[in-house]
């Protein structure tokens, strides 16, 4: 679907199916340099599943165009504006990694518009190490292929995939390499700057869950299982053997965890 | 890529993992047409590609599966498809991209089977082709109509050895809003990666050194991923709703992966040019031994090109490493470690010499292939072009004193004194 935000072209994957506001609205938010196409086993499985989805690309991600936006704030606003342009008044939010942070700044500050989050492979705070911070700033190749390798766990570095045939690493690659240039700066930098994840927690009201993976080295367990403490949620779900990349990775298992939370929201 | 495994660790491990029920360390043979469905949903969820997963052996196979991204790893793709051959992977990927009244630009220096299906088959269904010399980066260029759908040439041409400058006429295409189609049979992942080097996708005979061991037929497609598909109009295959799965916009809902995702889910569904199980495990085997392979054939090419150079019997002698070759300097830019194994060279005599150098030899095979283990030879002279005049076979690019070399990994010594004394005999003939 391509609609217009804050005035500029942006595209919502549906799933497939045709989105209808009216029905129980899922809301699956990208990662850092990531787009729509983290999401491509869990929109497709949901949206034949009688939910009404929405995977955009942030601006200047994948198929949308504008600026890249360089806060959390900013970000959690412009799904706002997102489902204020398509008329819908709440939906659930599916945040991996940094769409984690805008989930939890989502449901922070709009409490009335989100009904339920879940968060994948996410964190308190994400910090960047100056090292990935400087390479996505002037070396963009180096940076995108860094966070392939970091983010897959074993089963990406085996080139074994779920979908026949297919390859984690190099599809990795080439899904950042289609965003502007920029745009992955801006939002690990926005990663960098957000110190609200404790404060948003403990203001969180609506049903939360969290979905860590066993290998993830870029939002190691522990930091996952620590947000879940603060956000005092106990449908937490371990996927052993995965990596960061959890959505591509181990769609099954996420589809597995997120689909009962979903019915009870 | 940064973190990847190298070459000849991606060879024996990439895209499989033991599974958790038997533990088999060996690739496993699922020699089986279909799969039993856990329940509806899952059935449901599998023919709306909602899950990965296998339906029907035509469409994938858990065997095929791990040939397909091996081969993917080792030429850096997103994705592969098998096929049942080389010529399936051709055909599949102009039907991914093309209908009728459309246009494909192609090296005119190819295998004959290749310029067939360009030439004779595809014009009866409206996709036509125009010709250029492979060393003319301008004339693809310049053949470039709105309505181009893919430009196509092979890295090592095939027989002439012409060496295709891939980055150039990648850029060229690019340019123009259409992707470059490589066929790497001839140099493998190993010696070049086309996707690495200005290339969208990759074709494979996996028959030839692939394999390597000629027991066993089969293709394999190779995406980039790396050509941006909605860029202009020219490819509503691939930006339109698909005719199944509810109408999938492959572009945005695959991205990457719009192109793989159609040979499969056209190509395979509608077609079905499908790798058997047991082929793609004799070909996993082959391209576990990949890298070390290669590495034998340069080394036995390159004292084959010795011994050839300086041989009485022989009157010039065709390979890109060679500084007289017209590619040489591409070929060393592109092929730093070998320009592939197949060598073109002339036998005193004329066809007379030729048959009897074939009849005489022992060590060598005689036989209409490239890329075995083993050495082989062939002389169209007295075989595939027997029937024709020399003047007509010149006009084919071709010599009555032709003969052509897939040069083996046997110990050299033993080839070349096979050849010393076929050439001998030959030369009683020819005098």
């Amino acid at each position: 679907m391509k609609l217009s935000v804050n005035g500029f072209e942006t595209f919502a994957s549906t799933g497939g199916r045709e989105f209808n506001p009216a029905t129980n609205t899922l809301i699956f938010i990208h990662g850092s340099g990531q787009s729509h196409l983290s999401f491509m086993l869990q929109g497709r499985f949901f949206a034949n599943r009688g939910w009404s989805v929405l995977a955009p690309d942030m601006p200047a991600h994948d198929l949308s165009s504008g600026t890249p936006l360089t806060s959390i704030a900013q970000m959690a606003d412009w799904h706002i504006a997102l489902m204020d342009e398509l008329g819908i008044k709440t939906a659930n939010i599916i945040g991996h990694s940094q769409g984690g942070l805008i989930a939890l700044d989502l449901a922070a500050r709009y409490p009335d518009r989100v009904t339920g989050i879940s968060l994948v492979a996410c964190a308190l705070a994400i910090p960047v190490n100056d090292a990935l911070l400087d390479m996505a700033k002037n070396r963009e190749p180096a940076a995108i292929g860094a966070m392939t390798d970091w983010g897959h766990g074993p089963d990406g570095h085996a080139h074994d995939h779920t979908m026949p045939g297919q390859n984690h690493l190099y599809y990795g690659v080439q899904l950042m390499s289609a965003n502007e240039t920029g745009a992955l700066y801006a939002d690990l930098q926005a990663c960098v700057d957000y110190t609200d994840g404790a404060t948003a927690a403990a203001a969180i009201k609506c049903p939360t869950q969290v979905i860590v993976a066993a290998r993830d080295k870029m939002t190691p367990i522990k930091f996952g299982l620590k947000m879940a403490d603060a956000l005092g949620t106990t449908d937490i779900t371990t996927i052993p053997t995965a990596g960061h990349m959890l959505p591509s990775e181990r769609p099954v298992q996420v589809n597995r965890a997120l689909r009962p939370f979903f019915a009870q929201v | 890529m940064t973190g990847d495994f190298k070459f000849d660790t991606l060879s024996l491990h990439a895209g499989f993992t033991p599974d958790a029920r038997h533990g088999s360390a060996a690739v496993p043979i699922h020699q089986t047409t279909s799969y039993a469905f856990q329940d509806t949903e899952h059935a449901a969820a599998l023919f709306n590609l909602e899950v990965g997963g296998h339906i029907y052996s035509r469409i994938s196979n858990p065997t095929v599966a791990v040939l397909e991204q091996r081969v993917a790893a080792l030429d850096g793709g997103i994705g592969a498809v098998a096929t049942s051959s080389g010529m399936a992977a051709l055909f599949l990927t102009v039907l991914a991209l093309c209908s009728a009244g459309d246009h494909i630009v192609s090296s005119s220096q190819m295998y004959g089977a290749n310029v067939n299906l360009f030439q004779h088959t595809l014009s009866r269904y409206g996709i036509t082709t125009t010709f250029v010399a492979p060393n003319d980066p301008q004339a693809f260029a310049d053949a470039i109509q709105p309505n181009t759908k893919m430009v196509f040439g092979e890295v090592i041409g095939n027989p002439g050895m012409d060496i295709l400058d891939v980055p150039a006429i990648g850029k060229i295409a690019n340019d123009a809003g259409v992707p470059l189609v490589i066929d790497a049979t001839f140099n493998t992942p190993y010696l070049l990666k086309p996707l690495h080097n200005g290339a969208n996708i990759v074709i494979h005979s996996l028959t030839k050194w692939m394999g390597g061991h000629g027991i066993a037929l089969g293709g394999a497609i190779v995406d980039g991923g790396n050509f941006d598909w909605g860029q202009n109009d020219r490819f509503p295959t691939l930006t339109s709703p698909h005719f199944g799965f509810q109408g999938v916009n492959l572009y945005e809902e695959y991205g990457p992966a719009a192109f793989i995702t159609r040979v499969r889910t056209e190509g395979m569904y509608n077609v079905g040019p499908c790798m058997s199980p047991t082929n793609a495990f004799h070909l996993i085997q082959g391209i576990e031994t990949l890298g070390l392979r290669m590495e034998r054939h340069m080394a036995n090419t390159a004292k084959m090109l010795d011994f050839l150079t300086n041989h009485d019997g022989i009157s010039w002698v065709k390979h890109p490493t060679l500084p007289d070759h017209p590619d040489h300097e591409i070929a060393k830019r592109l092929m730093p470690k070998g320009a592939g194994s197949v060598i073109a060279c002339g036998i005193k005599g004329g066809r007379d010499a030729g048959r009897a150098f074939i009849e005489n030899v022992t060590v060598a095979t005689h036989l209409a292939n490239v890329g075995d283990a083993k050495t082989l030879v062939i002389h169209p002279g007295s075989t595939t072009h027997s029937h024709i005049t020399p003047e007509a076979m010149v006009a084919a690019g071709l010599t009555d004193d032709l003969l052509r070399i897939s040069v083996g990994l046997e110990d050299f010594d033993d080839i070349k004194a096979d050849f010393k004394q076929a050439l001998r005999a030959a030369s009683k003939v020819g005098a």
